[in-house]
């Protein structure tokens, strides 16, 4: 099946990339984030991660069963995954998906014309950490859905067919 | 490096005896994407996402090798019956 043949296009898509397209990514996580941030750090955490990425590798590989969800970053993904009614947590963007699992939802949730907050994990190395712990799920992407953890590809793949997806996201965007 | 077929099967068979389990090696050799179809008792009466985070935690080990895994099947042995059954009846048809 299509879904699985995810490095192919993978590496197409990353030479492809226009550059602006990632600034513009970042602003507008920025923007998401620290409007809903209390604290001015926490969009510290996701906008500045280029500065933050050496520093965190090294803290990873000497402290490994030290938790990268820290009690701030678990308040702001708390008010992400709350203020927006569905957001996907994904390799790449909406409109550069950087894995085939990854644009599979993407394309479900285009299909259904829902309209959904995507973050790239790729951006920011310490938030993909958080977020497994954060969602007690290993791999990308990972969609939610009224403040819930719906599941992954497949999962959101099988609801797809079955119809339950979709009776679950009109019932969200209607309420 | 990598996971090999073996592995993720012996894992998955001690964590959740299934009565029925296929896992394909979808690296092309390198042991790190997998897909798995799996019937077992232990997945009645828990919802997909359940039974998929079940998985998950027996392959935690393996996880940490494994880029993909795409988990097709989570199914009880009575809906593997019926599945069967269905099947069968609709390509006798």
């Amino acid at each position: 099946m299509w879904l699985c043949s995810c490095a192919k296009p993978l590496t197409l898509q990353l030479q492809s990339r226009p550059p602006s397209s990632i600034h513009s990514h970042v602003r507008r996580v920025t923007v998401t984030t620290s409007t809903l941030s209390l604290r001015p750090s926490s969009t510290h955490v996701f906008t500045h991660n280029v500065h933050f990425q050496p520093k965190l590798k090294r803290a990873s590989t000497t402290i490994r069963c030290s938790s990268a969800l820290t009690p701030q970053l678990k308040s702001t993904l708390d008010k992400v995954i709350t203020t927006n009614k569905v957001v996907l947590f994904m390799k790449g963007t909406k409109d550069f998906p950087q894995c085939g699992f990854s644009n599979t939802v993407v394309q479900i949730l285009k299909s259904l014309n829902v309209p959904f907050e995507a973050i790239d994990i790729l951006e920011n190395d310490m938030l993909r950490q958080a977020l497994k712990e954060y969602s007690s799920w290993p791999t990308f992407p990972q969609l939610y859905i009224e403040g819930e953890f719906f599941g992954g590809c497949d999962i959101t793949v099988e609801a797809y067919q079955n119809g339950q997806l979709q009776e679950l996201l009109e019932k969200a965007v209607l309420s | 490096m990598g996971v090999t077929k073996e592995q993720v099967e012996s894992s998955l068979k001690a964590k959740l005896s299934p009565s029925h389990l296929e896992v394909s090696d979808t690296s092309g050799g390198c042991g790190a994407s997998f897909v798995v179809e799996i019937v077992s008792e232990q997945f009645d009466g828990k919802r997909l996402l359940e039974r998929h985070r079940m998985v998950n935690a027996a392959l935690e080990e393996e996880m940490k090798e494994i880029h993909a895994l795409s988990i097709k099947k989570t199914l009880t042995p009575e809906q593997w019956k019926q599945q069967q059954e269905f099947n069968q009846s609709n390509s006798a048809a």
